[in-house]
Order: structure tokens, then C-alpha cells, then sequence
């Protein structure tokens, strides 16, 4: 019992429900004392909810360096937490090692949780009539598949980027390794907190969340806009902390074009996410604000402006698609010249393209907007720079097409992924267009094409990367390889079925089925198509299931992977793994350019003592 | 060099196989404006441009893996190229200029899209959950079946009760998203007669999947003779009139008249009937009832059915419109 | 330990807030008088940029890092300063996003609100970061009687600030939070604000406890130049919501 009361997440969930109980009390207090009537839902839940997650950070010790700190006691700077185990895993780590494994297995279980959701409404899908689920059961699912995949993109992102910065640029840890752990811990509370909404009458607006519909939806409308706020700290936070880290702590000789290139595209998904990400915390506060205080801010009766909130909304939520796919593309970037033992063709221009998109992506979020009553004079300038994102985005598929011509390629799984990742992140990519000129959008938009687009530039940007990545550095995570029959089952059981399953949702896109329905007319003829889609969703599931069964099972009995295995350049690799508890015992320092595969005597580190 | 020749080949005959393949997937419907026309001009071309581009990554990309795998026994690196500044120009500035070409063809498309016939007919489209209201205002009649002359550029001005909606009729193209406060312009020149049915395109609660609307394009002669029935039939009985609103305002989304199990209780033998309510009690639905369960629908709910979804139509609708509706259900008795 | 800061520091901390009360009295004047947005925003641009050059020491991010040693205090530093203006960075997003609301949603037209109210609490704000100025100014030089008083008036203004907002505004205006987008636009800018006030109190508070105890010293005092920027942070973006609330644009 004690044991199980040590770890950290214990105790953060006992004082979440403590802390949302004491919060509920307080409102009710408030309204007694200012002779309203006690229990009123609203205010009082979400008040609840949010000292809730407060109390959550507090049980789990999160707080305790800083308040010490602030108290002028004294803090151990780097803790020795060596002793401590699996129970590492479990409560406040300040190793970027520990918080990157802890963000990887929260992104599969949001990843699992919202695939789970998918799966029950394709189910429904199968047929047309509403057979189990009620509208409303249908539209809340659906929205959270939305969401919660969108915070398991998020988590998964700061995985990969967590765990390999510092090791790609030769630090012991991040800038601020309690900020680090911080910025995890609050996803946690904020996913309870948005998955609560479905107990709590659930919500009908899709992940989007537009008044006025959000303004009359039940009350788990406010977990999920609560949810989403807190969420977003991780993204601002893990920003801070990357962007200071690879300023400041980078090894000796390795000068801005010789830093391996996911750091350029951490730099750019960083400065989007720092930045963008407050703008869907108070587009969705004034929602809030709106439901719980009678604030007119998209009230049409009392002066306000719906239209507003989709340009606060999607002046985040575009750029955002970006931080979600840039990553990912600099794992294709980083890979390819591994496993094609060549250069990366033209770094300077992929590194630069990663801040191009970042910039240019920016200036276009009125396209999601083409079709709403937004000012029509904005149209066409949104078309023109929403087309203008094609070059940058070009510049990286030349490349990695320029990477493999006349190398020496082998395919072991993660090259499987990064394959997948090109041709679907290229389909997406290609269906941009399409939904960029304003008059074919007005056909497009709110339809199944529009899905089709989306799920294919997230597969490829995002989730077939993040494969990769798990397959490729799970070694240097564990000392063992993943488990090779099983990486192909994964790989062969989730592409042709995502193929097949974007390229309906596109078609019956375009022949006219909108999206975010819950029932279609039979007279159209798609229940076929949306058999088959819930059929590769299915197969989608199941080799998720194989991958994370893979994980668990790999970590006690896969192939002994100790050395350099993939033969990478890169300096994490040049140290046995697991990697060492403080990263490099001796610094290095980079005489070379990282992807000089080809170059005989070439080297990019140097270990000191060498 | 030979790959390059050999790839070019390939590049060509899969943007072939592609776009032929593309353009002939049936993946549009039918053509049924004059804006349909033009959209579909530039859907074609992103199809031309998509095939070739998809070709160019696919192609060489797939050669490159086949023809420079690591074969069994070799040993050593690739070539050891780290880039070509004049291949990256020219693979920056052609995209730019491809970019500028389609957001010209784009800017045109809209162009073309928006134009504006002074003599257009001219509709009042007013939506609301889950319903379509159609007005027209030169005719002064009012239905929820939205006829169309054959080749006339309808205006339709929008407005929504309530939430977000959009008007989308697939054939011909165009969506525009229906928002409350505000008067939105959707301008539709049809050119094929026939049934088509209008779906609401953005989000905008439960019934959302289900709010539809007949539009029917006739030809002038018709048209107008239909005009005419819309204007002489003042519908006088309270139980037709009541029949009609029902229909108006998408109460038979949610309420069949057959005893039909949907999202609210069934019309079928409800009226003076004794129904249970969600917190124990129960109460016969007179005519008190059913006027209350309209203007005030989450006071006393039936049991076994949800709250909070069936909107107050206290706004909407007037005295006699309400009471006509309760005549219809009574009817229904 | 009390050595004198050369006299030229504290003075340019009085000159800097002479020339912010003197833009201040042209703003208001001009609100009065010749009413066009354009120099409205101009002049809080430059009131903006003076804080941000001589209290926040904005440059100081840009000079060169000397410290080779990763591990010293110099080094870490300047990392933490960095980690701070990103920080900031961000949170001015939410300020400009609530700007861009108030823009949208009253164009030229501004609520209805007590002017000498007005002018007394940006004066109370402008007055809180020449002492926050002041304290880091004698801590750096370590005198840390003087660091203590001024950072008391700062915690002290700052609270009077909170009051004059929320304790009397709030209370007189002739609106409510529901009335309409101008109720919508003044309450929610003003409790953002007056949140980061709030919190800058609590980290002023935190800082002045530690510095009494001695436990910073002129080499080592990250904490006091921390707690002290972030307020002159939450003061710029008073300089720019002044004006936006109650200068800019006539009553309905």
C-alpha cells in the first residue's frame, strides 16, 4: 500500500479528485455567501475541475523544487535517481530520458483511447440508421477522437523531442529539467478533464468547438474547452525548454549547420507552438466566459461576432498543423540518410524550408474559413499564401527523393515507415491545392475530402514518423531491438489499410458526403465504402496492437542491441546502450558535418580523450 | 546518364496512367450549374498537376529504392553527393511559379464563381435546428422546399435562428456557411432539372445528419405554375396548416407520426394519452401539454428520452402556429 | 554592503519615468482633443519601447555570452534570461489576441469608463516599475536596506493597482460583464491583466522575503532581476491596453 501511495501518480490522482471536491465546495460557498441559489452545475464543476488539476501537480510533488527554491532552501540540482527503478517512470523525473518514455507511452494511450472512439463510431458508420449509439453519444465520440488524437500528436512530438535533443546536440539534460517534468505532468490532469466530458452530457461541435453551438452544448463542453486550455501548457512550456536548450547548451564546434537537422525542425515547430498555441486557450476562455458570465463575445444579439472566434481559433490551430507534421518530417530528414548511407541532399534548404513552413504557415489560416461569411475581400490573399507553403514543403520532398538516388539503401523497419511516411504525407500534401483555390474549397470543405486530406498529411507527417523514431531509438532507450517479425506485421497490417482508407474518405468527399455526420441517406449508395472504412480502421487498430505489444514484450526479451546498430553518425550512437544515466561521461566535440555517409575519414564527433 | 532517361519514361507514362485513372474514377457529381462548370474546369486542372507531381516523388522515389538497395554482400556507402544549389533553385522557382499560375487560375475561378445577375431571383433562406425555411419575397409565399427556375441565378440570402449552418447542394458546388446576426449570399445559376436535396454542411448539433432540404429546378412554365399554388393555397384547415409547419420546421426529424421509435416521442395516439415522466411522475398530454412541450420542452420530458435537445420554438413560432401544430397532433389521435 | 549605485542609474530610472508620465499626459491630452488611433498607438509604442530598453534591459539578450564554463552561475544565467523573455514571448500572445478581440468587436467606438479613474491607476503602474527598476538597481550594487523599500512600494502599488481595477472600476461602470461586447471586451482584458498583476505580487513578494533574508547577494540575484522584469512585462502590456480601453475612440 505504501508502495503504491509513493508514486507519484497516486498521489496526484488522490488530490485531483481532493482538489476537485474542495473546488466544487468553494463555488458553492461563494454563491451561499453572496445569496444565490448553492448548486448551479456549471461554475461550480468547472471551477472543481480546475483546482482539480491544480491539486493533481500539487500531491504529485511537482512544485516542491520550485517552492523550495523560492523559500531559499536548498535544492539538489541533479538529483541521483539511479536507485529508484521503473518507479522513475511513475512520479516527477527530472531526466529528459524518463520524461521522453513518459510522454511516448501517454501519446499511445491518447492514441489507443481515441482510435478505440474511431472505432465505435465506424462501427455505427457501418450501417445507415442510427443502431447503438444516440446522436449526441455519436457526436461527442467523434469529437473526442478528434481532440484526443490531436493531444496524443502533441505528447507524441514532445516524446521524440524530449528524448533526443539533448543526446543529438551532447547536453546531460534540457535547459530546465523541472519545467521539463512540469510541462508532462499537466497533460495528465487535462486529458482526465477532457475525457470527463463524455459523463458529463458530452458535447456536439466536433473538436472545433464553434459558438454559438458550443455556447448551448451540454456541460461537458466546458471539461473539453478546460481540457484543451490546460493541455496547451505543455506545448507553450515544452517550447520554452526546447528553444533554450538548443541555444544554450549545444556541444563544442557544433555550429548552427552542423546541428543534426530534427533540431532545425524542432527550432521551427518550437516557435509555432510557443507562440500560437495561447491563441486556443483564449479563443476557447471566452467561450467559456461567454457560458459561465453571459459574455457577448460571439453573441450576434449582443453585438458580438462568431467570425471572430474561428480567427482567433484558427489563427493557432493552422500553424499548429504544422507543429504536428514538422517534427515528423524532420525524422524522415534525420533517417533517410541512415538507412540510404548518403547525405542529406541540400541540408541548408531543408533546414531552412522547416522555417519557411513555419513562417508562411503563419499567414494562411483564413483557409479554413473560405466558406464562412468571413470579409470576401480576405479570400484570395488567404489562397495565395496557403498555395505559397507548397514550395517550402517541396524543397523537403526533392530532397529526400535527391537523398536516396545512387545511395545504398537497406530497409529494415523504421525505413518501412519512413517510406509509408514520403508517399502519405506526399498525398496529403497533393490534396492541399485542391482545398486552396477558394472555388473548388466551396465544394471541399466540411466534406470527407476534407478528412481523407487531413488523415493522410497526419499519418505521414506525424504518425508514421513517430513509428520510425520508436523503431529506431528504442535500442539506445533499452539496450534491445524491436522485435523484427513483428515491425513488419505492424507495418504491413496499418499501410495498404490507411491507404485504402484515406483514398475513400477522399472519394466519397468529393461525391458529396459531408463530414461529421452520424447517419447518411441510403439512397446515396456509400454504405459499402464506409464497410471497407470500418474494416481498415479496424486493421489500423490491430497493428497498433501488435506495435505496442512489441514494446512491452521487446523490453525483457528483444534481440540485445548494446553497439551501434544502424551505424548512424550520430553521436547518441557512438555510446553503448542503454544510454548512460547523464548522457556523454566525456563531451565531444563536432570536427565534421553530420551526414557525411560516403566520405572516407569522415568523422562528425569527437569524444574527448579520443 | 541511363537512370535518368529510364526514370523520365516512367515519369511520363504514370502521369498518364494516373490522370487517366483520376479523370475517370467517376469522382464527381453531377455537373448541375453554371458554377458546377467552372469549379470542375479547375478541379481538372489540379488533377493534371496532382498526377504529375504524385508521379515524379513515386516514380523515382520506388526506382531509387529498387535500382540502389544494398544488394547481399556490398559493403560500403552511397554516392557521396550533398547537394547542387542549382537543382535547389530550380526546384524552388518552378514551384513558385506553378503556385502563382494556380492561385491566378484560382482568382479567376472565384471571379467567375461570384458573378453577380442583377435579375436574379431572389430567396430568403432561413435556417435553424434542423430545419429549412425558404421565402420568397417577390412572390410572398413561404415553404421548405426550395423550387428553382431552370437556368436563373437564384440570390439566395441567408441567416441562421440559432447556431452555424451551411448550404450545400453537391451538383452544384458552392457551399456557404449560414451564421446568426449576420446575412450571408450564396448566388446558384442550376442547369439541370431535377430533385436534388440541399444538406446542412457545418456542425450544428444532434440532428445535424438529418437536416435536409428538397430543391427541385423546373423550367419557367413550371415554376411559375408552381408560384401560383403556393400563393392560393392559404391553407385554412388548422390540422393541414399545423401538417405543414411540421414539415417547415423539422419537427419530423425528430417525432414520427407512424409510432416509429426516433429521437422524441412518437405523435401516434400521443395526444390525451397518459405519458410517464423522466422524474416519476406522469401527466396526460391535453392540449396544454403538448402547447407547453413547445415553447418550454425540457420542463417536463418524457421518460426514456433526452433532455436538453429539442429546441423552445418560443421565438419562432407564433400563437396560431402553435396551436395548429397541437390540431395536427390531436389529429393524429 | 551599502555601496552607492552610481548616480546615474537611479537618475536615468526617474528620467525614464518623467518621459513615460509626459507621453502619458500627451496621450490623455490628445484622447481629448485630436482622437485618431494611429498616434494613439505610436505613442504606446514608444512608452513600450522605453521600458522595455531601460527597465527590462531587452539588449542585454542580444550581447554576446562570455562564460565558457557550462556549469557556472554566469552561464546559467543568461540561459534562465532567455528562458524568461520566451516565456514572456508567449504570454504577450494572449494580450495581443484579447487586443485584436477588443479591435474586432468596438472598432473606434470605447466603453464607458471613470477617465480620472483611468489615469490615476496607469499612473499608479508607471510609478510600481520605476520602483521595481529602483530595488534592482540597489540589489545590484548591494545596498539591501533600499532594494527592500522599493520593492515594498512596487508590491504596494501593484496591489492598489488590483484595487483601483478590480475594487472600484469594476464596481462603478455603468456595465456589467454580460452588457454586450463592450461588458465582454473590458472585463475579460482587465482580469487577464489583473491576474498577471496579481501573480507578478505574489513573485515580488517571494523575491523580497529572500533579498531581506540575505540570500542574494550584487553577483547572484537572478530572482530580483526575474521578479522585476516580468512586472515591467505586465506594465507594457498596460501601456498598450490603457489607451485601447479607454482612450481610443469615442462612447457609443
Amino acid at each position: 500500500m505504501k508502495k503504491i501511495l509513493s508514486l507519484g501518480l497516486v498521489r496526484g490522482l488522490i488530490w485531483q479528485v481532493l482538489g476537485t471536491a474542495l473546488g466544487i465546495g468553494f463555488v458553492c460557498l461563494v454563491r451561499l455567501l453572496m445569496h444565490l441559489p448553492v448548486w448551479k452545475a456549471e461554475p461550480a464543476v468547472v471551477f472543481g475541475a480546475l483546482t482539480g488539476a491544480i491539486f493533481f501537480l500539487i500531491g504529485l510533488g511537482v512544485f516542491r523544487d520550485w517552492y523550495r527554491m523560492a523559500m531559499g532552501q536548498a535544492v539538489e540540482e541533479m538529483p541521483d535517481e539511479s536507485g529508484l527503478g521503473w518507479i522513475r517512470y511513475f512520479g516527477v523525473s527530472l531526466d529528459h530520458k524518463v520524461i521522453g518514455i513518459q510522454y511516448m507511452v501517454l501519446a499511445l494511450v491518447l492514441m489507443s483511447v481515441g482510435g478505440i472512439f474511431a472505432l465505435i463510431f465506424r462501427t455505427e458508420l457501418v450501417e445507415t440508421g442510427m443502431q447503438f449509439l444516440t446522436m449526441i453519444e455519436y457526436n461527442t465520440l467523434m469529437s473526442l477522437h478528434g481532440m484526443v488524437m490531436i493531444i496524443s500528436i502533441l505528447v507524441g512530438i514532445a516524446a521524440i523531442m524530449n528524448y533526443t535533443i539533448p543526446l543529438l546536440i551532447g547536453a546531460s539534460d534540457m535547459a530546465f529539467p523541472r519545467l521539463n517534468a512540469f510541462s508532462f505532468w499537466i497533460a495528465v490532469p487535462a486529458g482526465l478533464i477532457l475525457l470527463s466530458s463524455m459523463a458529463l452530457g458530452g458535447f456536439d461541435t466536433g473538436w472545433t468547438g464553434y459558438p454559438p453551438l458550443s455556447v448551448r452544448a451540454p456541460l461537458g463542453m466546458q471539461m473539453f474547452f478546460l481540457g484543451v486550455a490546460l493541455a496547451g501548457f505543455t506545448s507553450i512550456l515544452g517550447s520554452v525548454n526546447i528553444l533554450a536548450t538548443i541555444i544554450r547548451l549545444r556541444a563544442k564546434g557544433m555550429t548552427p549547420f552542423r546541428m543534426p537537422i530534427f533540431i532545425w525542425a524542432s527550432i521551427a515547430t518550437s516557435m509555432i507552438s510557443l507562440t500560437a498555441t495561447q491563441l486556443i486557450g483564449l479563443s476557447f476562455e471566452m467561450v467559456m466566459f461567454q457560458r459561465l458570465f453571459g459574455m457577448g463575445f460571439f453573441d450576434p444579439v449582443k453585438g458580438g461576432n462568431p467570425i471572430l472566434f474561428q480567427h482567433l481559433f484558427w489563427f493557432y490551430s493552422h500553424p499548429a498543423v504544422y507543429v504536428f507534421v514538422l517534427p515528423g518530417l524532420g525524422i524522415i530528414s534525420e533517417l533517410l540518410p541512415v538507412f540510404a548511407r548518403k547525405p542529406l541532399f541540400g541540408y541548408k534548404w531543408v533546414a531552412m524550408s522547416s522555417l519557411g513552413i513555419a513562417l508562411v504557415g503563419f499567414l494562411v489560416w483564413g483557409h479554413h474559413m473560405f466558406a464562412s461569411g468571413m470579409a470576401e475581400y480576405l479570400r484570395v490573399p488567404f489562397m495565395y499564401s496557403t498555395l505559397l507553403v507548397a514550395v517550402p514543403t517541396g524543397v523537403k520532398f526533392f530532397s529526400w527523393v535527391a537523398t536516396v538516388w545512387k545511395g545504398k539503401i537497406t530497409f529494415p523497419v523504421p525505413m518501412l515507415f519512413i517510406v509509408a511516411a514520403v508517399v502519405v504525407f506526399l498525398l496529403g500534401g497533393l490534396t492541399g491545392p485542391p482545398n486552396a483555390t477558394v472555388a473548388t474549397d466551396l465544394h471541399l470543405t466540411d466534406t470527407y475530402f476534407i478528412v481523407g486530406h487531413f488523415h493522410d498529411t497526419l499519418f505521414g507527417g506525424f504518425m508514421f514518423p513517430f513509428f520510425a523514431a520508436v523503431y529506431f531509438w528504442y535500442p539506445k532507450m533499452t539496450g534491445r531491438k524491436l522485435d523484427d517479425k513483428l515491425g513488419k506485421l505492424h507495418f504491413w497490417l496499418v499501410t495498404p489499410a490507411f491507404f485504402v482508407l484515406s483514398t475513400l474518405m477522399m472519394r466519397i468527399g468529393l461525391l458529396g458526403i459531408r463530414r461529421r455526420i452520424a447517419d447518411y441517406d441510403p439512397a446515396l449508395n456509400f454504405q459499402s465504402d464506409h464497410l471497407v472504412m470500418t474494416i481498415t480502421g479496424f486493421l489500423i487498430a490491430l497493428g497498433v496492437g501488435v506495435f505496442i505489444i512489441n514494446l512491452i514484450r521487446s523490453a525483457k526479451h528483444g534481440e540485445l542491441a548494446t553497439g551501434n546498430i544502424w551505424n548512424s553518425r550520430s553521436p547518441e550512437w557512438q555510446v553503448p546502450s542503454p544510454m548512460p544515466m547523464h548522457n556523454y561521461e566525456k563531451p565531444f566535440e563536432v570536427v565534421g558535418e553530420p551526414y557525411d555517409y560516403g566520405l572516407p575519414g569522415s568523422v562528425y564527433v569527437k569524444f574527448e580523450g579520443e | 546518364m541511363k537512370h535518368f532517361l529510364i526514370v523520365a519514361v516512367l515519369v511520363i507514362i504514370s502521369t498518364f496512367l494516373v490522370y487517366f485513372g483520376l479523370a475517370h474514377a467517376g469522382l464527381f457529381p453531377a455537373q448541375a450549374s453554371t458554377q458546377a462548370v467552372y469549379i470542375d474546369q479547375l478541379f481538372q486542372i489540379h488533377i493534371k498537376l496532382i498526377s504529375f507531381l504524385f508521379s515524379l516523388i513515386v516514380v523515382i522515389l520506388f526506382y531509387s529504392l529498387i535500382v540502389f538497395r544494398k544488394k547481399k554482400g556490398e559493403t560500403g556507402d552511397g554516392a557521396y553527393i550533398t547537394g547542387n544549389t542549382n537543382l535547389e533553385i530550380i526546384w524552388t522557382v518552378i514551384p513558385i511559379m506553378i503556385v502563382i499560375y494556380l492561385a491566378y487560375v484560382g482568382a479567376y475561378t472565384l471571379g467567375e464563381v461570384r458573378q453577380i445577375d442583377q435579375s436574379a431571383l431572389q430567396v430568403k433562406v432561413t435556417a435553424g435546428q434542423w430545419y429549412w425555411q425558404f421565402a420568397y419575397p417577390d412572390y410572398s409565399i413561404s415553404t421548405n422546399e426550395l423550387y428553382l427556375p431552370l437556368n436563373r441565378q437564384v440570390d439566395l440570402q441567408m441567416t441562421s435562428k440559432d447556431v452555424i449552418h451551411s448550404f450545400w447542394v453537391p451538383e452544384f458546388r458552392v457551399k456557404q456557411d449560414i451564421v446568426p446576426g449576420q446575412t450571408t449570399e450564396l448566388r446558384i445559376t442550376p442547369t439541370i432539372a431535377g430533385d436534388y436535396k440541399v444538406r446542412c454542411a457545418e456542425l450544428c448539433g444532434a440532428s445535424h445528419a438529418y437536416m435536409e432540404g428538397l430543391v427541385r429546378v423546373v423550367n419557367q412554365v413550371d415554376f411559375d405554375a408552381w408560384v401560383k399554388t403556393q400563393q392560393s393555397t392559404a391553407v385554412q384547415d388548422p390540422v393541414l396548416r399545423g401538417q405543414q409547419l411540421v414539415n417547415q420546421y423539422g419537427c419530423t426529424t425528430c417525432h414520427s407520426q407512424d409510432g416509429s421509435q426516433k429521437i422524441g416521442p412518437t405523435w401516434l395516439h400521443l395526444a390525451d394519452s397518459k405519458v410517464p415522466l423522466a422524474g416519476g411522475k406522469s401527466v396526460t398530454a391535453d392540449k396544454a401539454y403538448l402547447v407547453s412541450s413547445i415553447l418550454e420542452p425540457n420542463l417536463d420530458v418524457v421518460k426514456g428520452f433526452p433532455s436538453s435537445v429539442m429546441p423552445s420554438f418560443k421565438d419562432t413560432l407564433d400563437q396560431t402556429q402553435v396551436e395548429a401544430i397541437v390540431a395536427f397532433i390531436q389529429s393524429l389521435k | 554592503m551599502s555601496d552607492q549605485p552610481h548616480p546615474n542609474a537611479l537618475r536615468l530610472g526617474l528620467l525614464v519615468l518623467g518621459s513615460l508620465a509626459v507621453l502619458t499626459a500627451i496621450e490623455f491630452a490628445l484622447a481629448l482633443t485630436f482622437n485618431r488611433w494611429e498616434i494613439l498607438a505610436i505613442l504606446a509604442i514608444i512608452k513600450a519601447g522605453l521600458v522595455l530598453y531601460y527597465y527590462m534591459h531587452i539588449q542585454v539578450l542580444f550581447q554576446p555570452d562570455e562564460s565558457r564554463d557550462r556549469h557556472s552561475y554566469e552561464y546559467k544565467l543568461v540561459t534562465n534570461r532567455i528562458g524568461l523573455w520566451l516565456f514572456m514571448i508567449s504570454d504577450f500572445f494572449i494580450f495581443g489576441g484579447l487586443l485584436i478581440s477588443r479591435i474586432n468587436l468596438l472598432g473606434l467606438t470605447r466603453p464607458d469608463l471613470n477617465q480620472v479613474l483611468g489615469l490615476v491607476i496607469t499612473s499608479i503602474l508607471l510609478i510600481s516599475s520605476f520602483f521595481a527598476n529602483r530595488g534592482e538597481t540597489f540589489m545590484k550594487n548591494g545596498d539591501i536596506r533600499q532594494f527592500k523599500w522599493s520593492f515594498i512600494a512596487t508590491i504596494t502599488l501593484g496591489l492598489l493597482f488590483i484595487l483601483g481595477v478590480v475594487g472600484i472600476e469594476w464596481r462603478i461602470a455603468p456595465f456589467g460583464p454580460a452588457d454586450g461586447v463592450q461588458g465582454a471586451v473590458f472585463y475579460t482584458m482587465t482580469a487577464f491583466h489583473a491576474f498577471h498583476v496579481l501573480t507578478g505580487v505574489v513573485f515580488l513578494a517571494f523575491v523580497l522575503r529572500k533579498g531581506v533574508r540575505g540570500m542574494y547577494t550584487p553577483q547572484q540575484h537572478w530572482g530580483v532581476e526575474a521578479a522585476a522584469v516580468y512586472w515591467h512585462f505586465v506594465d507594457v502590456v498596460w501601456v498598450f491596453f490603457y489607451p485601447a480601453l479607454y482612450l481610443i475612440g469615442s462612447l457609443h
